[in-house]
């Protein structure tokens, strides 16, 4: 290793040591220390380098933040941070596993939504950064021979997210938004389970809740499987397949909303 | 690509919808370059309305030109990032920082970390800004950097690092005011020797920003923190700035604690009236010395 490389890997070392002491601080020999200790200077460093990834964090999980307060959201970050350092540059990718992150913690254990609040928040961010998708082409589709439709492979757009919870997280999420309505009804009972879709329409991303066939359609069709496959696994999967959640119906909406932006044969 | 020139301020999210439905007058804006990586984003899509009215700067904060290893998958990655970015966005200038921020081992800290002015240090970075240059296929800008700490083993000054560095590469100079005056605080080196050391014609871009102090063991230490209003200090070093560099492209930049518009726009006709007297005072001279 060269001296610059370990004089690097050290300064990296310091920064994620937690409480920096006279004693711990690798750097000790390298860093001119007669005015401030070395300890004092590197925890500049680490300072500033856990409150940048915070505010990124922030940014990502803004309700969650809201939920837990900012002392301890900036707590928790600073845990998850040291045991799940960012290898990237680019930190639209950085959070991925704070969902299960916050699941794990004994402090938060009685926020029973707060992993899918999370979750949410994740995807959202994520469809968000998403390519856009062209409008579906319903022409092509009256082409297609009624032999070969069950053989049809429909293909969500790329910023299409699927999330299943048995919170209320949708009303939570609206509750913490700036000029959230005043009159939303919560009940966290855990026994309705809340099914939601989330796509860009515009320059917005738009989250929805659907029902449960909606969810199972549209997750047979991410997992992708064809139109015959879908149909027998939404069928398996929702009991009740009422005239107004019909397949068709379900298609239709989502192909005219852009959730599913194509097909293939 | 438009040419820049006058006083931009810093392109935040908080604004975006400012920028597009007011068109505020200012000559120009700079955004982070890695904000805006995925060109379908709602941000992305906001910035390419926006840049068709304002030229644009790129400011990268990611390609760790002072990393001690050369070739990094993960750097790699970025600079292809980098490279699809400025290619729909088209920037005027594009720049990135006299620092390091990845290791051997693939770890990133997102900040902008000091490198010891050593030989060893200067053949890297001069490797790794060739490398970004020849990948991006245009000049970038280096930043000075603001400095809390003094290596060791440092033995090349700052501005022969940053003159060795234009020699070698072909770069160009972002001029950080702030930067000069916090790490001149911080360091105890004089601003003034530093901007005698700075080649004129390297300058491309100044950036002005407010520091905030801490009170470490017993010192004040001056950070680079971008959420305050610039200093009376760095408004005096920006004059001498432009009575040594001339007129050039300057920004207003703050990154924390965002304030609203109003205030940026402010700060910005601080600079404006500085340059103005600069140069009012310089046009009384040239007078003078022609009757």
């Amino acid at each position: 290793m060269t001296k610059l490389a370990e004089l690097q890997a050290n300064f990296f070392k310091d920064c994620l040591s937690g409480t920096l002491t006279a004693d711990n601080t690798t750097m000790s020999k390298d860093i001119d220390s007669h005015l401030i200790s070395a300890q004092g200077l590197m925890g500049i460093y680490q300072h500033s380098a856990l409150a940048n990834i915070t505010t990124s964090l922030s940014l990502t999980f803004p309700v969650v933040e809201k939920l837990v307060g900012d002392d301890f959201f900036a707590q928790v970050c600073r845990q998850y941070i040291l045991a799940h350092w960012p290898i990237s540059a680019n930190m639209d990718d950085y959070g991925d596993s704070l969902p299960q992150f916050l699941a794990e913690l004994e402090q938060v254990k009685q926020l029973v939504y707060l992993k899918d609040v999370a979750k949410l928040e994740w995807l959202f961010h994520q469809s968000s950064l998403a390519k856009d998708s062209k409008y579906f082409d319903w022409a092509t589709l009256a082409g297609v021979a009624p032999t070969d439709t069950l053989k049809l492979n429909f293909i969500l757009a790329p910023s299409v997210a699927l999330i299943k919870s048995t919170q209320p997280i949708n009303k939570i999420w609206q509750m913490n938004q700036d000029n959230a309505p005043q009159n939303i009804e919560l009940s966290i009972d855990g026994e309705t389970d809340t099914f939601i879709v989330l796509f860009k329409r515009g320059l917005k991303t738009e989250m929805m809740t659907i029902t449960a066939s909606e969810f199972f359609l549209l997750q047979s069709l991410f997992n992708g499987l064809n139109f015959e496959q879908t149909i027998e696994a939404v069928m398996a999967s929702t009991a009740t397949m009422g005239a107004d959640t019909s397949i068709d119906n379900i298609l239709k909406k989502h192909m005219e909303l852009g959730v599913i932006c194509g097909f293939s044969i | 690509m438009r040419s820049i020139e006058g006083v931009g301020i810093g392109l935040k999210h908080k604004h975006l919808q400012q920028f597009i439905d007011n068109k505020p007058d200012v000559a120009w804006l700079e955004v982070h370059t890695e904000n805006f990586f995925s060109q379908d984003s709602t941000a992305a899509k906001y910035l390419a309305k926006i840049s068709q009215y304002y030229p644009i700067s790129a400011h990268c904060v990611g390609m760790s030109l002072g990393s001690a290893t050369t070739k990094c998958p993960i750097r790699e990655q970025h600079l292809q990032r980098i490279k699809n970015t400025i290619s729909w966005l088209q920037p005027s200038l594009l720049s990135d920082h006299l620092s390091w921020s990845g290791t051997e081992n693939g770890h990133y800290l997102p900040d902008l970390l000091p490198i010891p002015f050593t030989e060893e240090a200067l053949d890297v970075v001069a490797k790794n800004i060739n490398h970004a240059q020849d990948v991006l296929q245009r000049q970038i800008l280096i930043e000075n950097p603001s400095s809390y700490l003094t290596y060791i083993d440092s033995p090349i000054a700052e501005w022969q690092f940053l003159s060795s560095l234009i020699q070698e590469t072909g770069c160009g100079i972002l001029l950080d005011v702030n930067n000069i005056y916090v790490s001149a605080h911080n360091q105890g080196f004089d601003a003034l020797e530093y901007l005698a050391n700075i080649p004129v014609d390297a300058v491309k871009e100044i950036h002005l920003a407010g520091y905030s102090i801490d009170n470490i063991e017993g010192q004040e230490v001056y950070i680079d923190s971008h959420g305050h209003k610039i200093y009376d200090g760095v408004w005096r070093l920006y004059e001498q700035v432009i009575k040594r560099f001339g007129v050039l492209p300057t920004l207003i930049e703050w990154d924390t604690n965002v304030p609203e518009l109003s205030v940026l726009l402010a700060e910005k006709k601080k600079a404006e009236a500085i340059i103005l007297k600069v140069v009012n005072a310089e046009k009384v001279m040239n007078d003078q010395a022609f009757l």
